[in-house]
């Protein structure tokens, strides 16, 4: 009977223990639920959410993957100041330091805070070798293309760069140095000369035939009204295709503008588009299989 | 009797986890409710999508996506909802859960103004048999439908086929009459000038646009008649064609104005004073 009794209570202890176990793993709000539903979030691409349950786990403890995760998940949904600021605070004895470092720099990059950015890698100490490593050069290097200061030398500036991406940088860094723009002094002295030729010069080819065609057919219709004694209607149609001939001017320097706007918004968007498919030279580490 | 004891008490134990299980459960799922009725949305998703994560034994699944949708529709974001609501389609456990998730789909596409959409899930909901008794909710959506297609007299005829639903019926087919037809604006404005604008009861636009196309038809014909052919065609093309085409497109702008403000006072209406149930 003793036995059977000592039998019944140490199984009964062993499902009771159980029994508390899931009591505990259905606490939903238990630190490390909330850290399994924040990863679930995480790789979901939920960021913002993910970000929030993150925070919840770290007031409870203190973990250096949730803060680099936090950063990340802020970088993520373009919150990039503060994903920067978050990177900085990452503990230097932390595994994911230098990838922190890096990680910083790329958020200065995406929020366009291209100043602050190279004047940490210029006055980074020499020893400090995520800033000099490659993936820190090119960052510092491609932010030239993005803004109007003056580019360093060739040589220099492709030095981080090989392989398949050597000759697309090379070709974005010619474009910078020589931008292939229409000047709107020239269209404007073209459409003085032929009506329509400032056009053809921005490549409006259609605009250009048609501003010809008006011109001359408005001035031609005034010369034979003026020449068979129709003076007001000369004048009317002589005045039209002045309004024209001015017009055209004005359009062609317009368009020359327009072009130019047109071509670097096409450049810079060219430089996105290579950077986001080169994960702006920094891969992510992978959390989610 | 050694065993019978250990079975229940094995029993028992384990009974009382999983109630505990599922009772954690239902206060999660009652606290999403709540975030919900108090119009915190982000939240109760949040919420919902933790019940999601942790319920391993699908007992929430279908009313908690059912409950995202609805978040995700109340804050505008039609497409996230219409994903969810048909996640509650396949994790539906009843015939009428099935139907109360295509129900919600359809109405938030109507509110997307996927009205194609729409049409085309009522048209399957009405073809499957097990809901041949829903044949009235049916037609209701369907004349939500079209209201919102701005296809004023099929809504009409939709709302014809329910007894209970004459208020809409009328008002769906007042809006049909008091709307202007852009064709016939068009076809008239190509016979006499300016005749479409004054159909829309823009009188002066219309007067107005008949005079420039009677000055500038003279203009021509003159012209033409005095033999100076070229003159003739450059004042056609470059002043009568363009008063005539302008006034063309004039026509069918203003009929398509006008009838702009019909539909939104009715839907206006509909937003605000009518009280049965919306999409």
């Amino acid at each position: 009977m003793k036995k059977t009794i000592f039998l019944i209570l140490c199984y009964s202890s062993i499902l009771i223990a159980q029994s508390v176990d899931k009591q505990k793993e259905v606490n939903l709000f238990s630190p490390s639920n909330i850290k399994k539903f924040a990863d679930y979030l995480f790789c979901s691409h939920d960021y913002l959410r993910a970000a929030l349950e993150y925070q919840r786990y770290l007031s409870t403890n203190h973990n250096d993957t949730v803060s680099y995760k936090i950063a990340i998940a802020n970088s993520k949904i373009g919150n990039y100041s503060k994903a920067a600021k978050l990177f900085t605070s990452i503990d230097h004895k932390s595994h994911f330091f230098s990838d922190a470092q890096l990680e910083y720099y790329k958020a200065l990059f995406q929020d366009e805070d291209y100043f602050e950015l190279r004047n940490d890698i210029i006055n980074a100490d020499s020893s400090n070798q995520f800033l000099h490593s490659p993936r820190a050069k090119k960052l510092f290097y491609f932010s030239y293309l993005f803004t109007n200061d003056s580019l360093p030398s060739e040589n220099q500036f492709l030095s981080p760069f090989d392989g398949t991406d050597f000759q697309r940088v090379k070709d974005f860094y010619n474009w910078k140095e020589a931008p292939p723009y229409k000047s709107s002094l020239v269209a404007g002295i073209l459409a003085a000369i032929i009506p329509g030729l400032g056009k053809f010069y921005v490549k409006e080819y259609s605009d250009g035939v048609f501003a010809f065609l008006a011109t001359a057919a408005l001035g031609y219709l005034s010369y034979t009204d003026f020449k068979a004694g129709h003076d007001i209607r000369g004048w009317v149609f002589g005045g039209v295709a002045a309004g024209f001939y001015a017009g055209n001017i004005y359009g062609s320097i317009a368009a020359a503008q327009i072009y130019n706007v047109k071509i670097q918004f096409d450049f810079v968007n060219s430089l996105k588009i290579f950077l986001n498919a080169q994960d702006f030279f920094i891969p992510e580490i992978k959390f989610c299989r | 009797m050694k065993w019978l004891v250990i079975f229940l008490v094995s029993i028992i134990v384990f009974l009382t986890s999983n109630i505990c299980a599922q009772d954690v459960l239902k206060k999660q799922f009652a606290y999403a409710k709540n975030l919900y009725s108090n119009e915190d949305y982000y939240d109760a998703i949040t919420e919902l999508k933790r019940l999601l994560f942790f319920d391993t034994g699908c007992h929430y699944t279908f009313e908690a996506y059912m409950l995202m949708g609805k978040s995700y529709k109340m804050g505008g974001k039609f497409s996230d909802a219409i994903l969810n609501y048909t996640d509650a389609e396949l994790n539906a456990k009843t015939i009428q859960q099935i139907y109360q998730a295509k129900i919600e789909i359809i109405r938030t596409n109507i509110l997307r103004r996927t009205t194609d959409r729409a049409l085309q899930l009522l048209g399957e909901l009405e073809k499957d048999k097990r809901f041949a008794h829903k044949a009235n909710e049916i037609n209701y959506w369907r004349g939500w439908d079209f209201m919102f297609a701005d296809k004023w007299d099929d809504a009409s005829k939709s709302f014809s086929k329910i007894d209970s639903c004459k208020q809409l019926k009328y008002l769906a087919e007042k809006v049909h009459k008091d709307k202007y037809s852009e064709v016939f604006s068009n076809l008239i404005s190509h016979f006499i000038p300016g005749t479409g604008q004054i159909y829309t009861g823009n009188y002066f636009s219309g007067f107005l646009s008949l005079g420039w196309n009677i000055l500038w038809g003279y203009v021509t014909v003159n012209s033409f008649a005095a033999n100076r052919i070229f003159d003739g065609l450059v004042e056609l093309n470059l002043l009568w064609l363009r008063f005539y085409n302008g006034n063309i497109q004039n026509a069918q702008n203003f009929a398509k104005e006008k009838n702009l403000v019909i539909t939104n006072k009715a839907l206006n209406y509909l937003q605000f004073k009518y009280d049965g149930l919306k999409p």
